[in-house]
């Protein structure tokens, strides 16, 4: 059934008036491949019958992953505690067992073995914006998996093809502004205009968000490659220090304006659908139109059930929370979120700033699984992290109070929420057999190559590989992974696509 | 060709003024008319079809055995298009164009719209001149391969088409790609441009379109092109100001840079901040807590990035050299530190000025100044990286982000590929690798902090770190060569052409210049020698960079963004870089590149409509403009702002008082979140394939807080309680002069104009004024000054007025 052009940009803008119509037009004539091709080809869909969001927490900077998923036993594997503690103590940058012994983890795909998480994720003593006892926790309770040694990829690699040239690399490893945009865009061959969440909102709005009120993608964290899609704009909004009903609103307006400053917002309002023969100018009208139309959706408030920290992070997850509380006000049934802490870019003072930042992260992210929880959610939405890329296992400078590291490749990411399937790593296998990287210089993982090389693991398992499993379970179904994912088939084996790694249940039936 | 003679003798003529202007000082000067022609794409006479090169199959009759049959003869012709096969290439004929020297295909774009109104760009193979009636026309070759790769294939059928060219776009023509017909729909206003009139119009009664440089009116000196004179002020200074406008239409855009280059900085009543490093950790009098502190204010002033961000604002808002403050600011958004790491204000300060220094100076001194400025060093870790532990952190981002890039370019700034040009998809060749950066690393190596008594380090306070003199090597070697931290052993730099220093060989071992003890070389000499290998090495590292041909068009589009429009033509680019080159050794080779960015017809004319032209105000920008077009004042009846936006009048959070508007827009000064600044020069907006840094800093949230910002300068009036002197006073205006004009003209209309005058310089349209002057109306005409808040309201928080164009 072939929907009409105007009924489409309805839907897909969230309910505009004849005014934004005229104005979403003319940037309308943007309209995805994908997004045409739902409209033309589909039958009338249906609305999805439950409600799924997932929400990227970013690691801006590279989050060192050789400090936050440590080997922890020593005995019995290739990978032992003493290799970490061999690389990194003389430095000053390696915890004791002792310290670890609050946050170990047992690993069934490796054989049971001991691994500990870095101690910022565990029980923390008594103090400000310490409110729970983080997400080490949800590991026992089967709503914590890791995805390891993940990294952007444009196709399967190991240490010899990419040392001996014989596979495409990622354009421009270790370069934070292209490893941000990869795993933002989902892909690592070339530059990308779009994001995977504006791809997936490109692919799946019209169909699972139909009569929603407002986009399919919000960012709390201003406008990221994430959350643009070709054919869809993400809403971008404040933290929960502003009110959701005064996050969109402009000063000035009142509740219910009259007279003379009724004229003024009709002409505000007005001004937005002339001169959009600049493009800058159309760009810019385009974006304040959707926040006004967005205003008019948020202005009842709700309240939480949950206790969250008072920080960066923590606000943007409670702003996400509220935001989700809101969903049957905004008719919407499948969302993703970005929210993103920084500055984990730690070449210097790794010590102190990876574990303030860690606890910050782990507090914000167990309090908002809790409140996920409360709101009936707790197997609804999933929190996953994405960050630049790790760091070198061998530190960059020395002493506990300066000493940091550099850019490096293959990281570790944390997936919380009642969505997955059990406590786990997940990931394809590396050198040594086992999903976790091997912890040894100029050999096996390594993609340095001769006596100064440093420790940056080649990934086992593609950013693409990571997302299409969280997209899947979202509702992406299997003929537009490639849509979204344009390379994942570079990432196939023998029994065909291999987008799925498992860690998440099934999607919706 | 007739028209460059005369064109390049008026060059001479200014060149010849512009020197006489610069002996006299202060010479009024009258400029050449800065509208470049607006080029026009012919048609045939019954529609819009674009005339292109076509071989036509003509019947001919042919005489045969058993009488006449019909044969068929080719020829080329110039004709109405039909359709072209997609990736062919296809011929177009421009008229009206006056190129310079050396102006060719990469001063053009071609912009294609299908049915479904997606656009796609088309590359400009070659353009050459050729004759048609009396004008002087070009052939345009297009290749019809989309190079933006946004929307994938056009759809068959006819294209809309149009061209731009110095910020001007042509009329729209059409033709097919694969067939003709379908859907497209022509713009509104749409007619033939059939050579026949083109020619009557260009050579006719009437003068050509913008020759206007013959045009002069006698009684005007300096700058009459009122339009263009506020574009101009908006790509030099913080915004226009009725005096600076006044000013150039006097002396005209020669004289003012003259003046300018040579306007004392910063200004004699604002010296920069000049506050006393403190130490790392604050004594219990400077910690921002408790009662205790001396002064009250000591800790926001140290350690915060308060001092520096209030100076830069009333230097933005008062200041004479405009145009240093402004270019510096633009650096400032390339060489980029942030008070979100570094402690103290006076840090940044000393970091600030050797942007501002240099920013009329020599790019290569500039490089080499930053490199070992304490801030830098701490900001990019290069302060703690040493032989053993090396830290790649300045190493990477030197390259990366302010000198060569991550891409290969050409001269013009296009990406180098393994095709040329790029195919779509395709990644340009890199500039570096992970060894390059390993290697500079090394080079990089020892370098710290100057802490050394006596004339070493003539700043050095005794408790804190010295952020003011240059890092030193080894300052911490102490005579004991076994302290040295410089990596001695050689090194690759960047090979390129004609490369300088490839290879910086390993400091010798033996002999005087050792960096080794031995024999005749004690360990005093040895560290000695270091230090000047060191130092000998950095420079030849510096130099490797700077001479890579990707540093003048890399920085030179940089530049352009930040001032005139986002995503520059290659040609202007290649034109500023060619000066960038053609100066790389002179110390004053930055005025020549401001000249060459501000003088560009890409960015001079009184109008400009191509859709790619501008920049999104980013949201200092579109402060400062505001607030100088509206007398920026202090609070309270302060005659000047100190600089802050004082909403609260407690000082126990200062910092949030200082930057509340600007945290809300996104875009707080000192505060940039991370190196790669607040935006990134390569942003494509979303939705589109059109690059707009800026527009990385607006979304659903920074759109709204653009629109409450301008709400609480024009419609509420701080009060602030100054009963403590270190209260900030905040900034506020005045729309006194306005509202004369308000009340001098019930109708409104004298307000309107003004406004389209100063605000949007002359190009605000019937709809928008129509729009304003109704909710204008609204108010009665005895509150004049409701009127005007209600007007300077709405233009100013309108899309039309946020882009710089």
């Amino acid at each position: 059934m072939k929907k009409d052009r105007r009924e489409f940009l309805i839907k897909s803008c969230g309910a505009l008036s004849t005014v934004a119509i005229a104005t979403q037009m003319r940037h309308f004539g943007l309209m995805s491949a994908e997004a045409q091709k739902v409209i033309d080809d589909s039958p009338q869909p249906n609305n999805p019958s439950d409600y799924r969001a997932l929400v990227c927490v970013f690691m801006q900077g590279g989050n060192d992953g050789n400090n936050t998923v440590i080997p922890n036993h020593t005995a019995g594997s290739s990978n032992t505690f003493d290799l970490y503690n061999t690389a990194r103590s003389s430095q000053g940058l390696a915890f004791t067992q002792a310290q670890l012994a609050g946050t170990s983890i047992q690993v069934p795909r490796i054989g049971n073995l001991a691994y500990a998480l870095h101690p910022g994720l565990g029980i923390q003593t008594p103090a400000t914006n310490i409110v729970n006892n983080g997400i080490h926790e949800l590991w026992a309770s089967g709503k914590l998996a890791l995805v390891t040694n993940v990294g952007t990829l444009v196709q399967p690699t190991t240490r010899a093809t990419y040392i001996g040239n014989q596979v495409v690399k990622p354009f421009q490893l270790f370069s934070h502004s292209d490893q941000v945009s990869q795993y933002q865009g989902g892909r690592s061959d070339t530059q990308s205009f779009t994001g995977w969440a504006g791809r997936v909102a490109d692919s799946r709005q019209l169909i699972d968000n139909q009569g929603a009120l407002v986009p399919m993608v919000t960012s709390i964290s201003g406008a990221q490659l994430f959350t643009s899609g070709q054919s869809t704009l993400p809403l971008a909004i404040a933290d929960s220090n502003t009110l959701l009903n005064a996050v969109l609103n402009p000063a000035g307006f009142g509740t219910n304006p009259t007279g003379s400053t009724l004229a003024r917002l009709n002409a505000f309002n007005s001004l937005r659908t002339f001169d959009l023969s600049n493009n800058y100018v159309a760009a810019a009208s385009n974006v304040t139109e959707l926040a006004m139309q967005a205003n008019s959706k948020l202005q009842t408030l709700v309240t939480l059930n949950t206790n969250f920290p008072n920080t960066s992070i923590g606000r943007q997850l409670k702003q996400v929370a509220l935001m989700i509380k809101k969903r049957t006000d905004l008719a919407i049934n499948r969302q993703v979120f970005y929210v993103q802490l920084g500055s984990f870019d730690h070449h210097t003072g790794q010590v102190a700033g990876q574990n303030n930042l860690l606890v910050q992260m782990s507090q914000a992210m167990r309090a908002f699984y809790e409140e996920m929880v409360a709101q009936g959610l707790g197997d609804k939405v999933t929190q996953f992290t994405m960050a630049d890329f790790s760091r070198t296992l061998n530190p960059a400078g020395t002493g506990s109070g300066t000493v940091g590291t550099d850019h490096a490749w293959g990281n570790h990411m944390f997936v919380v929420g009642g969505g997955i399937t059990a406590s786990n790593f997940y990931g394809m296998d590396g050198a040594n057999s086992t999903p976790f990287p091997q912890l040894s210089f100029n050999t096996a993982d390594d993609s340095d190559n001769g006596s100064g090389a440093r420790g940056r693991w080649v990934p086992a398992t593609s950013v693409e590989q990571y997302a299409a499993t969280l997209a899947r379970w979202f509702g992406v179904p299997s003929s537009s992974m490639a849509s979204v994912f344009p390379k994942i088939a570079n990432f196939s084996n023998s029994g065909g696509i291999n987008s799925d790694l498992g860690f998440m249940q099934p999607p919706a039936p | 060709m007739k028209g460059r003679t005369s064109h390049l003798y008026l060059r001479y003529l200014v060149a010849l003024v512009l020197s006489l202007g610069t002996v006299a000082g202060i010479s009024a000067q009258t400029d050449t008319d800065p509208n470049s022609p607006m080029p026009i794409l012919l048609t045939g006479a019954a529609d819009n079809r674009a005339l292109t090169r076509q071989t036509v199959a003509r019947p001919v009759l042919k005489r045969s055995k058993g009488g006449a049959a019909q044969a068929v003869a080719y020829e080329e012709q110039i004709v109405p298009a039909g359709a072209f096969a997609r990736d062919s290439r296809a011929v177009l004929f421009l008229a009206n164009l006056d190129l310079m020297e050396g102006e060719g295909a990469n001063a053009f774009r071609v912009y294609g719209r299908d049915e479904k109104d997606h656009i796609f760009r088309f590359p400009v193979i070659s353009i050459e001149p050729t004759q048609m009636m009396r004008m002087n026309v070009y052939e345009l070759t297009i290749q019809l391969t989309d190079e933006t790769g946004f929307w994938g294939e056009p759809s068959g059928g006819d294209i809309a088409v149009y061209l731009t060219w110095r910020g001007l776009a042509s009329n729209e023509v059409k033709f097919g790609i694969d067939t003709t017909g379908g859907g497209i729909k022509d713009s509104p206003g749409v007619v033939p441009m059939p050579p026949e009139k083109v020619d009557a119009q260009l050579s006719g009664g009437k003068p050509s379109i913008g020759r206007g440089g013959k045009q002069i009116v006698p009684n005007y000196v300096g700058y009459k092109w009122s339009g263009d004179r506020r574009r101009f002020l908006e790509q030099a200074t913080f915004g226009p100001t009725a005096a600076s406008d006044e000013r150039i239409r006097r002396v005209g855009l020669h004289v003012w840079l003259a003046e300018q280059f040579a306007a004392p900085y910063p200004s004699l009543s604002n010296p920069y901040p000049n506050f006393p490093l403190q130490a790392a950790n604050p004594v219990t009098t400077c910690d921002g807590s408790g009662t205790d502190d001396s002064p009250p204010t000591c800790f926001r002033d140290s350690y915060t990035q308060y001092q520096p961000q209030t100076w830069f604002f009333r230097e933005a808002y008062y200041g004479d050299a405009q145009l240093r403050h402004r270019v510096a600011w633009a650096l400032a958004q390339i060489w980029v530190t942030s008070g979100v790491d570094i402690q103290q204000g006076q840090h940044e300060v000393e970091y600030f000025k050797i942007l501002a220094n240099n920013a009329f100076g020599n790019y290569r001194e500039l490089m080499k100044q930053e490199t070992l400025n304490p801030a830098f060093g701490d900001y990019l870790s290069m302060s703690l990286s040493t032989k053993n532990n090396p830290n790649e952190n300045y190493a990477r981002e030197i390259m990366q982000l302010f000198t060569v890039g991550l891409f290969m370019l050409k001269s013009d700034g296009t990406p180098i590929c393994a095709h040329d040009p790029c195919q779509v998809g395709e990644s340009p060749l890199s500039t570096y690798d992970q060894n390059n950066v390993n290697n500079l690393t090394r080079v990089l190596t020892g370098w710290s902090f100057c802490q050394l008594s006596g004339a070493t380090c003539p700043h050095l306070t005794s408790g804190t770190v010295n952020f003011i003199d240059p890092m030193i090597l080894n300052p911490a070697a102490n005579g004991n060569i076994n302290n040295n931290r410089h990596d001695v052993t050689a090194k690759t730099m960047l090979s390129y052409n004609g490369a300088p220093n490839v290879n910086i060989p390993a400091c010798a071992t033996t002999g005087s210049t050792s960096c080794a003890v031995t024999t005749g070389v004690n360990a005093a000499q040895a560290l000695a020698n270091i230090q000047t290998y060191a130092n000998t090495s950095l420079d030849q590292a510096l130099d490797n960079l700077y001479n890579h041909p990707n540093v003048a068009p890399f920085v030179c589009k940089r530049l352009i963004q930040q001032m005139v429009t986002s995503d520059p033509s290659p040609a202007y680019v290649g034109r500023v870089a060619a000066v960038f080159d053609a100066n790389r050794s002179s110390p004053t080779q930055m005025k020549a590149v401001v000249t060459a960015i501000l003088l560009d017809p890409e960015a001079r004319g009184d109008n400009k409509t191509d859709p790619n032209f501008g920049k999104l105000r980013e949201p200092v920008q579109y402060a400062t403009n505001i607030l100088r077009l509206f007398n920026v004042k202090g609070a309270s009846g302060n005659p000047l702002s100190d600089g802050s936006f004082a909403l609260t009048n407690t000082r126990t959070s200062p910092p949030l008082v200082q930057v509340f508007e600007f945290s809300g827009m996104a875009q707080v000064p000192f505060m940039s979140p991370t190196v790669f600044n607040f935006y990134p020069p390569d942003y494509v907006i979303p939705n589109t394939a059109v690059v707009g840094p800026e527009f990385a800093l607006m979304n659903t949230g920074t759109a709204v807080q653009r629109a409450s910002f301008v709400n609480r300068m024009v419609f509420t009036s701080p009060a602030i309680a100054v009963n403590s002197p270190d209260i900030p006073l905040g900034t506020t205006i005045d729309l006194s002069d306005l509202q004369a004009l308000s009340a001098a003209d019930s109708s409104g209309g004298l307000l309107m104009d003004d406004l389209n005058n100063r605000m949007m310089h002359g190009t605000m349209s019937a709809s928008m004024r129509s729009t304003i002057l109704t909710a204008v109306t609204s108010i009665s005409a005895t509150d004049a000054l409701g009127r005007a808040r209600q007007a300077v309201y709405l233009v100013a928080t309108s899309s039309q007025y946020q882009v710089q164009r």
